[in-house]
């Protein structure tokens, strides 16, 4: 699939499931791998919070 | 003067310590003093107990943590503002100390944004983003309220369950909720007590840093230790004099803390 961002190409593999990350080999981006209603993939921005996750 | 206590779970074991209780007394006789607990395992057995197997996730850097899921949050705040709070606070008024029970969600003394999504290793070893279940990045903390319970000599014991935005119960880190709740007040120190004697490096005692200092060396220690470092720096972000990390396992651990004896003392004073 080609980088949102820099339009490189990014390999998302076949068994990739909702949420899974993958990263542009070029300009390093992370993008969360989106599933639409019609099967088709999407990627979206990586909104990743920080490690803290409470008690 | 005020002071904020973070007690962990690995100082409150089967309870506090009688040592620990009358070096509390000793200190609250002469400062203001707030506590706040961890307490995550006994979360964990009482969730086992009732049925309920607690779901580790692992982020990217290696860290296991609980997933809060609605019926996690719903044994959290059970767990965290009943038994292992009024514990403490039993303890506390057993020694003649007026000690008052407080969760982050009454009189919306913690809030927090819950976290959207988390970042996990999934069991295939591939990083995930999964939905961020109940836990929360505390935003504000109503210092009001505790200032008042102070004012009037009434010590504060804090649980670390947040209130979100939407209203639901938020399991947020007792570190980052104690530096926030030293932010809240003011407070002149922070204290950290855990179970080792502050931030170590190739095995010596850092005994003073700056947060210039601090910042620099986060990296290179561990995760628990990193967190109350970070704790330590949105502390003094917020106006907080100096905190502390310091053993809970050792003679007196509070004043010995507040002397600066064995510690490692953050602070740009």
């Amino acid at each position: 699939m080609k980088c949102p961002e820099c339009e490189g190409d990014i390999d998302v593999p076949a068994d990739a499931l909702e949420g899974e990350i993958v990263t542009c080999p070029d300009c390093g981006v992370s993008f969360e791998v989106h599933k639409k209603r019609d099967g088709a993939t999407e990627l979206r921005p990586a909104q990743i919070e920080g490690e803290d996750w409470g008690e | 003067m005020v002071v904020v206590v973070k007690v962990g779970g690995s100082i409150l074991g089967e309870g506090i310590d009688p040592s620990v209780l009358d070096d509390i007394g000793a200190v609250a006789a002469k400062k203001q003093l707030i506590l706040v607990h961890g307490g995550g395992r006994a979360v964990t057995e009482t969730a086992k107990r009732l049925g309920k197997e607690q779901r580790f996730i692992v982020s990217p850097g290696g860290i296991r943590s609980r997933y809060t899921d609605l019926e996690t949050i719903k044994i959290y705040t059970m767990v965290m503002t009943g038994a292992v709070n009024k514990d403490i606070v039993t303890a506390l008024q057993k020694i003649g100390l007026p000690a008052v029970g407080i969760s982050g969600v009454d009189g919306a003394l913690i809030k927090a944004d819950r976290k959207k999504k988390l970042l996990v290793v999934d069991e295939r070893g591939r990083k995930r983003a999964i939905d961020g279940g109940y836990t929360g990045k505390i935003s504000s903390v109503n210092g009001n309220l505790l200032k008042t319970l102070l004012s009037e000599k009434y010590l504060p014991v804090v649980s670390p369950v947040a209130l979100s935005e939407e209203f639901e119960y938020l399991n947020v880190d007792g570190d980052r909720a104690a530096a926030y709740v030293a932010g809240g007040v003011k407070a002149d120190s922070v204290i950290f007590l855990t179970d080792v004697k502050g931030v170590l490096m190739e095995g010596e005692l850092v005994k003073k840093l700056t947060s210039k200092e601090a910042e620099a060396l986060r990296p290179k220690i561990g995760f628990g230790m990193e967190k109350k470092v970070l704790a330590s720096l949105e502390a003094l972000s917020m106006g907080v004099k100096e905190s502390i990390i310091a053993s809970g396992l050792v003679k007196n651990p509070v004043a010995s803390a507040l002397a600066h004896r064995n510690c490692t003392v953050i602070s740009d004073e």
